[in-house]
């Protein structure tokens, strides 16, 4: 019975093409759209959290408060954090590990050019390891940082490429200038995709505190967590030893202890918010596309009334009927659906690849299978739900006012 | 070729099918009300930077140190004194001012929060006067500030409002803690616009630098009058030159930024033009899917008056008049749509900007100019026309014989 539907309903749908297929364009279109804007924003999203990525879950970070998004860690800070306070959370019973970061803005000189960038300090001794470990970070040319190097740098890939600002790659052995005091480049580290890795300019903490002249500040303490079970746990007690130092209550907190993956649900929730007030947008699309639906259903239903009146007089039932046409409805969705989804992905191909190009790391899109099936499945519902009113006029009919006009 | 005739014959036609022509108007309706929402704040967007410009005027020149992060934090590269006297003594140069800008925690009972402090001029009623007009901020409540208040601060409107930072507004004369000290309020200033800007804090600069520990001011921000505008682009560069050279820097390795006003405006402008753009361009694909919608409408009506077209021709209809019946028809569809598009999308704007305003975003106001209604109206009754004309052309070319015998 339903297979005789279906069949039905296509060759109806066969029968005035013309007009099926102008309907299913509004629908073709409305879904390419959508479906192009979830894959493309959903691809940039992946590319933008990706850069903050590397970061595992047993890391918590510590910053002082301030206005956040104002810059990087450090900036903008009202009362930052001391930097005895990295040798104490290190020995709370709960952490692992402690260890300081400096974000340090400066100039960096190089083949009489110069550019104003951070560099950022690296600690000594295991925390040195745990950070190079837990950040993935491999040598590319020449070598680490160690202990004990004074005036050494160890710079991110971008820097030893030809467009890195300088007009001339930069090369192990060579000497650049950090805020004006000679460094010599040590190691050039791996490409990671990222531009907060590939753009890292990297000195041990000491000649960075020389350089900048600060020796009890740090912008930002990263604590590794001993049992990945109890990381709020560890966040409990390193911020109650934090108020009881900094002297402040509960819930007047001038700092912010927070595990890496919420930094990164914070990024992604802001770009979701974006994308979806986009899609919503393109949603649009489809509404005017499910109306045509509407339309064409209520033109079918009254071009049929003879048939829709013989069909009755030989013994259809009226629910035979409005499944009917609310099958054909339906099938003008999913038909439409299935070609738009197509072309959507089609088309957030072709913009990952060409943002891809532009930003020189790998975009693609985001769509999961799920989603498409969900979208498929969508695209018949909101064919048939606009043919419902349609194929009820239609199923109420009278057989006799049907047959005779 | 328009007649009264052929107007009404449309209309007619149009009420016939009623069902059939609201739906079309409908999907017309949904696209442009959604181009008019977004063109209407685009628009108050672009009057909002126009507006600014002739407030703060052109002829002003900024400087500020490079550096990471939010303008005027990042105290790498410091911006003295000094400066701003080397600043004035450039030829072409009439005033000079500036201010500082810092991370404040502000606090009330157990309420913490951190807003922008600045730090004023308060040295001499022009250098205030200078800084005020570049901030385009006239006082709300209260006194200005003076260069002997101790222990006092201005505050910008949001703090003068219940809900939006504070459950209580502040009043004149209360008490407000900054970093842990308290400050009397002597005053409020007007509304910029954006919730940001109407949290900041304003004291003078001497307050400035000690509750910030700063042993000499460190400007966040220089403010340079130019004495003719169209040599500010030459005035500017005379400024970096002399700047450089007091501050013993190479060309090309400037630790600072020198730019116009307008300079600011127009890479704002760019930007904003992409994202109105993209927007749009989303909205009128709904606008093609509609097209196509009232095409499809117009197809199925000339199909079903096959019989009455060769009627039509065969008691001496022109073609061009076949033309023009069913061509005016889905004009008529495209207006329709347009003057109640315009109006739900003129509803909703309104709305929406009363909303926005009551949650402090009240520069993110949409402007309604006549040619904007004229527009949206003309561009749906032209999406009318055009997605009519195949089907019309169709209809037109009708043969007469056949259409009679059509069943």
């Amino acid at each position: 019975m339903l297979v005789d539907l279906f069949i039905y309903s296509f060759r109806n749908l066969k029968n005035r093409k013309l007009r099926t297929w102008l309907t299913m364009i509004g629908i073709v279109i409305g879904i390419a759209s959508v479906v192009a804007l979830i894959g493309l924003g959903g691809g940039l999203r992946m590319a933008i959290t990706g850069q903050f990525q590397g970061v595992s879950a047993d890391l918590l970070t510590i910053q002082a408060g301030g206005i956040a998004m104002s810059g990087p860690p450090g900036s903008g800070v009202v009362n930052p954090l001391k930097d005895y306070y990295v040798g104490d959370i290190g020995s709370l019973s709960s952490v692992e590990f402690a260890a300081s970061r400096l974000l340090e803005t400066g100039t960096l000189e190089f083949n009489d050019r110069q550019l104003v960038g951070m560099a950022v300090s690296m600690p000594s001794g295991e925390s040195r390891r745990f950070l190079e470990q837990s950040f993935d970070i491999e040598v590319e040319t020449g070598r680490l940082l160690k202990d004990g190097d004074g005036n050494k740098v160890f710079l991110g890939s971008n820097f030893a490429k030809k467009d890195n600002g300088f007009d001339k790659p930069i090369a192990v052995g060579q000497k650049v200038l950090l805020s004006g005091k000679s460094f010599e480049v040590v190691g050039i580290m791996k490409s990671k995709g990222s531009f907060m890795f590939d753009g890292a300019v990297l000195v041990n903490e000491d000649p960075l505190r020389d350089l900048v002249n600060n020796h009890d500040d740090v912008d930002l303490i990263i604590a590794k967590v001993k049992n990945l079970n109890e990381v709020d746990k560890a966040k409990f007690d390193i911020e109650k030893y934090l108020r009881k130092e900094r002297d402040v209550d509960i819930g007047e907190e001038d700092f912010s202890v927070e595990s890496a993956q919420a930094s990164i649900d914070t990024i992604n929730s802001v770009l979701g918010g974006v994308q979806a007030f986009v899609i919503i947008i393109a949603a649009i699309s489809m509404i005017v596309g499910a109306i045509g639906i509407i339309n064409t259903m209520f033109t079918s239903v009254l071009e049929r009334r003879k048939e829709i009146g013989i069909m009755k007089a030989i013994g259809a039932k009226n629910s035979d009927i409005f499944y009917l046409f609310f099958i054909e409805s339906g099938l003008l969705g999913a038909i439409g659906g299935l070609i738009g989804i197509i072309f959507g992905w089609l088309i957030a191909l072709a913009g990952t690849s060409a943002l891809s190009a532009l930003l020189g790391s790998e975009v693609a899109p985001d769509i999961s299978i799920v989603f498409v099936l969900l979208a498929l499945f969508g695209c018949f519902i909101l064919g048939a739900v606009s043919g419902i009113i349609p194929a009820m006029q239609a199923a109420n009919m009278k057989p006799v006012d049907a047959l005779r006009s | 070729m328009i007649t009264k005739e052929n107007l009404t014959y449309a209309i007619r036609n149009l009420m016939n099918r009623k069902v059939r022509s609201f739906l079309t108007i409908l999907s017309i309706l949904v696209g442009i009300t959604t181009i008019f929402i977004f063109v209407s704040f685009g628009m108050g967007l672009y009057f909002y930077m126009d507006e600014i410009s002739v407030d703060i005027g052109v002829d002003k020149l900024f400087v500020q140190a490079k550096g990471v992060g939010a303008p005027g934090l990042d105290s790498t590269f410091k911006l003295t004194d000094d400066d701003l006297d080397t600043l004035g003594k450039t030829r072409g140069i009439v005033q000079t001012t500036g201010m500082a800008f810092a991370i404040a925690m502000v606090q009330k009972d157990s309420k913490i929060m951190y807003n922008y402090l600045a730090g004023m001029p308060t040295d001499n009623s022009e250098d205030l006067d200078f800084i005020l007009e570049f901030l385009t901020v006239d006082i709300l409540d209260g006194r200005q500030l003076r260069d002997s208040d101790r222990g006092k601060v201005m505050l910008g409107y949001n703090y003068a409002v219940p809900n939006r930072l504070f459950e209580k507004p502040f009043k004149v004369g209360d008490k407000i803690e900054i970093n842990d000290e308290e400050f009397k309020i002597i005053g409020f200033y007007e509304e910029i616009g954006n919730p940001s800007d109407d949290a900041n804090v304003y004291l003078t600069m001497d307050e400035f630098n000690r509750l910030t520990d700063a042993d000499e001011t460190n400007y966040g921000m220089l403010v340079a009058r130019v004495d003719n505008v169209d040599n500010i682009d030459e005035i500017a560069e005379r400024a970096k030159k002399k700047l450089r050279k007091s501050r013993g820097l190479e060309e090309g390795k400037e630790d600072f930024f020198i730019a116009s006003f307008e300079d600011y405006i127009e890479a704002f402008g760019a930007a904003m033009d992409f994202v109105i753009g993209f927007i749009l361009v989303i909205a009128i694909v709904s606008v093609v899917v509609s097209a196509i919608n009232t095409a499809n409408t117009m197809f199925t009506s000339i199909l079903e008056r096959t019989k009455e077209i060769g009627v039509l021709k065969a008691i001496g209809a022109k073609n061009s008049e076949i033309l023009v019946i069913f061509l005016l028809e889905s004009s008529i569809l495209g207006f329709i749509a347009g003057v109640f598009g315009v109006l739900l999308g003129w509803l909703i704007s309104l709305l929406g900007g009363n909303l926005l305003a009551m949650l402090g975003w009240s520069f993110l106001s949409p402007r309604f100019p006549l040619a904007l209604f004229a527009a949206c109206i003309l561009f749906a009754t032209l999406v009318g026309t055009i997605s009519g004309t195949v089907p019309a052309y169709n209809a037109s070319k009708k043969n007469p014989v056949d259409s009679l015998r059509y069943e």
